[in-house]
């Protein structure tokens, strides 16, 4: 893993797009009881790094494993990396990888060892299980520690053994539930660097997350999940960008905003602050000629962008 | 604190052969192996089990040992006659596997691990079956190496040629009794396993049911409830042993209860697979 010939697979850009989504579902239901979990879930993932956000009991872990064919769908068709799940659970849990939220590490197993069982399970030969476990314990930060015992680890060095046995047999979907829980913020900037590299490596993730920063920090493609439903399912920029622009005058802001709505925008402003949309027009067009028309200084002009938390918090209260 | 670094080495993807389903059974059966062993463990989980090993084959190397020096044995001597050895060793079996079960089921409950396997190509079925395959592995040669160290060292002593195709039928029978004993107790073992959350636990309670039931049977026998020999697990395997190897090494309950061998080889297979649908149950439930 060191150099060697192959080191060209991992690249700053994306991988192309492919044609076919690496998970599809459709009118997918799940329910613990009484209690619906999942409720007409209906997707189609492109490949990338595929942010999976809502509030505990949204149903993201309950999502991630029926993709894994760990719980079986009350109805509806769900397809991973092009095999369907309720035939092909095998298959697909070959191509798969899955860091689950809560322990999964036995304490009296060193890292080494660990990984390498955990590679020859995903069906690697014993040699090449032994020298990728070794590979990519480096790759995570762990080969000085790889002889250690994992119950001597930190909670730090836990989540990376996790995520290091998730990729270890260098599968073509890795599913990461909250992989970011538990970590204090330098092992969250770590972890969260790991998953981004995640797609140089040729591997796409699925991140499932409470924490919307983490996901706009790592992710290129967006699901909100609430009660069980897909609010939105879409790229993070779509969902970040929007018509509206702020600018901030020095100055009377009141002119400018008199300016701009007898232009025909809408107009908010808070202090120095404007926000202006225009329904039929173009709003960076109209600030520019209400500034000139007010004659007043500008200090800054830009696109508002939106957070995840503006857009989740929107469509949670309009539900 | 800095707990480790982060290195950008790159990333080689793996292109070499991968062996699938059968690769992942293979692993979980050498994993099993180790796991009932003790290696690539702590040390002190390497003590018991190769204590107990020592010990059922210690006095079988003695004795060949003996015999080898004194260029003689009588064969007719009881102590270290094929059958009696399933005395001693029958015991042991019964510690190691009281302590191997609840090692090879419990830990990847407890520690979580099942979500691993949850996410390789194997089934709840592979898991079970691959855990009993490594225990009975142990189990068989933990029975049946005494017996042929003490085969090979009698044939040594008497010459090879003659007393290997007089007594060859000692091999099969002693591997067909060790089979029996692996089917009476490493099922329950299991079955106690699966529902417990701590090793000394479940190894305390498979150890206090099997010896337990037969004490309490023996007396519910002598005041006339003869249906309860059914229940004497302990005694089960040692009395088809008996039958197998056509000895008679002790008064064992269910023959005192009046049931044929054949009935305790019955009871055998039907607690076997008892337990064996009910542990692969629950190990589905809890993956």
């Amino acid at each position: 893993m060191a150099g060697g010939a192959d080191t060209d697979r991992e690249t700053t850009s994306f991988p192309p797009m492919s044609e076919a989504p690496i998970i599809a579902t459709s009118d997918l239901r799940f329910a613990y009881g009484d209690i619906v979990a999942i409720d007409g879930v209906s997707l189609e993932i492109p490949s990338g790094r595929i942010g999976l956000v809502g509030a505990n009991g949204a149903g993201k872990t309950t999502l991630l494993k029926i993709l894994l064919g760990v719980l079986p769908a009350a109805s509806g068709r769900v397809e991973v990396l092009g095999h369907p799940v309720a035939t092909e659970r095998l298959e697909v849990r070959s191509k798969v990888g899955w860091m689950p939220e809560s322990n999964c590490l036995p304490p009296d197993q060193t890292a080494a060892d660990f990984l390498g069982y955990a590679a020859e399970l995903g069906g690697l030969p014993v040699r090449a299980a032994r020298q990728r476990a070794s590979d990519v314990l480096g790759l995570v930060g762990l080969h000085e520690e790889r002889f250690r015992y994992i119950g001597e680890f930190s909670t730090g060095m836990k989540q990376r053994t996790k995520l290091a046995q998730a990729i270890v047999h260098d599968p073509s979907l890795v599913l990461l539930d909250e992989p970011t829980a538990g970590l204090d913020p330098e092992g969250r900037e770590e972890m969260l660097d790991l998953v981004t590299r995640l797609q140089g490596f040729g591997i796409n993730a699925v991140i499932s997350s409470h924490v919307l920063t983490d996901i706009e920090r790592t992710c290129d493609w967006v699901i909100m999940l609430d009660g069980g439903k897909v609010l939105r399912s879409g790229p993070l920029t779509d969902l970040s960008t929007t018509d509206e622009v702020e600018l901030e005058v020095i100055g009377d802001a009141a002119m400018v905003a008199a300016a701009a709505r007898r232009l025909g925008a809408t107009v908010e402003v808070t202090g120095t602050v404007l926000h202006l949309t225009s329904a039929g027009g173009d709003a960076f067009a109209i600030a520019r000629d209400a500034l000139v028309e007010a004659a007043v200084p500008l200090r800054r002009l830009g696109a508002k962008r939106t957070t995840l938390e503006d857009v989740f918090m929107g469509e949670g209260s309009n539900d | 604190m800095t707990e480790g670094v982060v290195f950008d080495l790159g990333w080689r993807p793996y292109d070499g052969p991968r062996l699938g389903r059968s690769g992942a059974r293979r692993a979980l059966y050498r994993d099993g192996l180790r796991r009932v062993l003790g290696l690539r463990r702590r040390a002190r989980r390497k003590v018991l089990p190769f204590a107990l090993l020592a010990i059922a084959l210690l006095p079988a190397l003695f004795f060949v040992a003996f015999g080898v020096i004194a260029g003689e044995f009588d064969p007719e001597a009881t102590l270290f006659g094929h059958s009696q050895y399933f005395d001693l060793t029958g015991a042991l079996v019964l510690i190691f596997t009281a302590l191997a079960s609840s090692e090879l089921l419990l830990p990847d409950r407890v520690h979580g691990t099942l979500s691993v396997y949850a996410s390789r190509p194997l089934t709840t079925a592979d898991y079970v079956a691959m855990r009993a395959a490594s225990l009975a592995t142990v189990v068989f040669g933990f029975l049946w190496l005494p017996h042929v160290m003490l085969f090979l060292g009698r044939a040594w002593v008497n010459g090879f040629g003659s007393y290997v195709t007089e007594n060859a039928e000692i091999l099969w029978q002693t591997a067909l009794s060790s089979v029996v004993y692996f089917a009476a107790y490493a099922p329950l073992g299991f079955l106690v396993a699966a529902f417990s959350r701590r090793a000394s636990v479940a190894a305390g309670a498979f150890l206090g049911v099997v010896t337990i039931s037969s004490a309490a049977t023996r007396g519910l026998i002598e005041a006339g409830f003869d249906f309860m020999g059914l229940f004497a697990f302990q005694h089960h395997p040692g009395y088809v042993k008996d039958w197998i190897m056509d000895s008679s090494t002790h008064s064992w309950i269910p023959e005192d209860a009046g049931f044929d061998p054949s009935v305790s080889l019955l009871v055998i297979i039907v607690v076997a697979a008892l337990s064996g649908l009910t542990v692969y149950a629950r190990q589905r439930r809890a993956g």
